[in-house]
């Protein structure tokens, strides 16, 4: 495990995260989720969110993902300032810029694999040929080349998580945002995720921050914060 | 663009729910398609006698056959006009004949019901050139015969070849053929010889309609202007084609308003149908719908993604209505004539523009009933539908 470092030879931060406060209203009272919180993330790295429940990280995530807003601060991700942003262009640089990897894979269950992987690359203007050949493509990479019709009931969740990386991974995003990638997987799945993650990092090159409770899952990070009521450790 | 087939297979996934919404929607477009069929067929049942160099002559302000009275040197006058044509044999080729109506048993039922009867002439037939005597011979002038339209023999007592029946209290008329006309109203009527009837009546010198052939289609108006003018004569001229065409119209436009009143009344049970079941799948979708926000479609993507759907689901159902509906050309149908207070039987004519009007209502009532789920999944919260079911 490592801890961030600023230095001259660090790449340029493709997260920069400033003074970040996060307040929800819920049954009558206002809760701090994220209190004035600076992070910077350079890009190339591999960083895992760790925490108890509701320490934030989740919604940490979602900032980054540009899936939420902040109460103040500012959240500057690939030179995109997130919270000058309509909704639509929230939806475009998520598009472009975003890869995503939930903990319940979140696939669609009537279409194929292939299909899936596909989803992102309907909002390029890529021809259809040129979209399958990608999604094929990203499948191989993840070892999935020979479920390229298989529907997500036909695999394992293993192999569901596989598909979802694939489409992650399919529309080559700046960065990848992972919510518990390997929670609803037995040890040797979660295993097989964490490889494929790592290897994204290391031969791809991709940004990756992974919200996890697994420590396990962490260690394979290049980096861990630590998060606590709404704060940076 | 969410992919059709996302649309699509997710209909088929859940086959059951769209089966029995499908078919809400098919009873709704059956019931329109099946109206518009029957006033279609309407129109072409009573249309189909129109010829455009065939003028008709009825009394001054009459609106039918039935209410119009012309004396016989009144109706000489008329078919010597110099706009009338010639037979070979230098007659004028043109009819005058008497209507009346008459009140007898129909079969498979306890009631009675009216039947037009038209006193004809010699020269009826082949002034219509495209009706035929089917079975049995033509009534022989002067005689108590008569030939019974394809449409009703057999559909009330005494109206079949060799039968007999009462046209007045002791005047039996027999029945020694049947006509054809290719379904058009002619062969809702029985003929019979004009002066038979008119002494069974006790009618005076005098005739219901003249139809004259016109030397061309383009001397009408001049025909027109010349009997019109004449005010010994005091009559109404109109080309065949138009006097049919409103004729027709009062009965089908009455059958086509209360139909679509009735189909218009079912497919807000319809659409409420599609309603719940877009929204039940926008329920159990809230995940998937999450995602695909989270992924960069669009709202208005999510919004014509369930939109579709209801619209194939609805268009489904439309087609099995259509369909059905079309069957129903097998299905004679009949029913009182306004202008002439007489039955009249009639087919489901099925259009190319019926079936085409037919699933743009049905997908008329996807779009309505998709609508407010269609924006409920557009609206969702992306974080909110990320965490639920």
């Amino acid at each position: 495990m490592t801890t961030t470092t600023q230095g001259a030879t660090q790449p340029a931060p493709i997260v920069r995260i400033e003074g970040v406060s996060k307040r929800f209203r819920r049954g009558g009272e206002d809760l701090t989720v994220l209190d004035g919180l600076d992070l910077t993330i350079p890009e190339g790295e591999f960083v895992a969110l760790m925490g108890p429940s509701g320490s934030g990280k989740s919604t940490l995530l979602n900032l980054i993902a540009g899936l939420d807003r902040p109460t103040s601060g500012r959240v500057v991700v690939a030179n995109n300032d997130l919270g000058a942003m309509s909704d639509g262009q929230l939806a475009a640089f998520r598009a472009r810029h975003l890869g995503f990897i939930f903990q319940t894979y979140n696939l669609m269950p009537v279409l194929t694999a292939a299909e899936n992987v596909e989803l992102p690359l309907l909002l390029t203007k890529l021809p259809s040929a040129e979209r399958q050949r990608r999604a094929l493509i990203a499948l191989r990479v993840v070892g999935l080349e020979d479920r390229v019709h298989h529907t997500p009931r036909q695999l394992s969740g293993g192999q569901e998580q596989r598909v979802a990386i694939a489409r992650a991974i399919v529309n080559d995003p700046t960065i990848l945002v992972a919510d518990e990638p390997t929670g609803d997987l037995d040890r040797k799945s979660a295993d097989a995720i964490l490889d494929l993650l790592v290897k994204l990092n290391t031969d791809m090159k991709k940004t990756i921050v992974m919200v996890t409770h697994d420590p396990a899952a962490a260690e394979r990070a290049t980096v861990t914060r630590r998060m606590n009521k709404g704060l940076l450790q | 663009m969410v992919p059709l087939s996302y649309s699509v297979r997710n209909l088929r996934v859940r086959a059951t729910t769209t089966a029995a919404t499908a078919l809400g929607v098919a009873m709704v477009v059956f019931v329109f398609a099946a109206v518009l069929m029957l006033a279609q067929g309407i129109k072409r049942t009573m249309g189909r006698n129109g010829a455009d160099d065939v003028a008709v002559v009825l009394r001054d302000g009459s609106d039918g056959e039935m209410a119009s009275d012309i004396d016989l040197p009144a109706a000489n006058l008329i078919t010597n006009a110099p706009e009338v044509r010639r037979r070979p044999d230098g007659r004028p080729d043109a009819v005058a004949e008497t209507m009346v109506v008459i009140i007898l048993d129909k079969l498979g039922t306890d009631g009675v019901s009216n039947v037009a009867v038209r006193g004809v002439t010699e020269d009826a037939l082949a002034f219509r050139p495209t009706m035929r005597i089917g079975e049995g011979r033509a009534l022989r002038p002067g005689s108590d015969e008569c030939v019974v339209g394809r449409s009703i023999a057999g559909r009330f007592r005494g109206l079949a070849l060799g039968q007999s029946f009462e046209v007045k209290k002791n005047r039996r008329l027999t029945v020694v053929g049947i006509l054809d006309d290719n379904g058009s109203a002619y062969e809702s009527e029985v003929w019979a010889d004009r002066d038979t009837l008119r002494s069974a009546f006790g009618r005076a010198a005098s005739v219901s309609s003249v139809r004259v052939r016109l030397t061309g289609a383009g001397r009408f108006a001049s025909l027109r202007t010349a009997l019109e003018s004449n005010r010994q004569l005091q009559v109404d001229v109109k080309r065949e084609t138009q006097f049919y065409d409103e004729q027709s119209q009062g009965t089908a436009t009455f059958i086509q308003a209360i139909g679509l009143l009735v189909a218009v009344f079912f497919s807000f049970g319809a659409m409420i149908g599609a309603m719940i079941t877009m929204h039940a799948a926008v329920a159990a979708r809230q995940r998937e719908i999450g995602t695909l926000r989270a992924l960069g479609f669009s709202k208005l993507s999510i919004l014509a993604s369930f939109l579709f759907e209801s619209v194939v689901l609805s268009l489904l159902g439309g087609a099995v209505g259509a369909l059905a509906a079309t069957a129903m050309r097998f299905v004679h149908l009949s029913i009182v004539n306004f202008a002439t207070w007489s039955e009249i039987v009639f087919e489901f004519t099925p259009t190319p523009g019926i079936l085409a009007s037919s699933l743009v209502f049905a997908g008329v009532m996807g779009l309505f009933g998709g609508m407010f789920p269609a924006v409920r999944a557009a609206r969702i919260d992306i974080l909110e539908a990320l965490r639920g079911a």
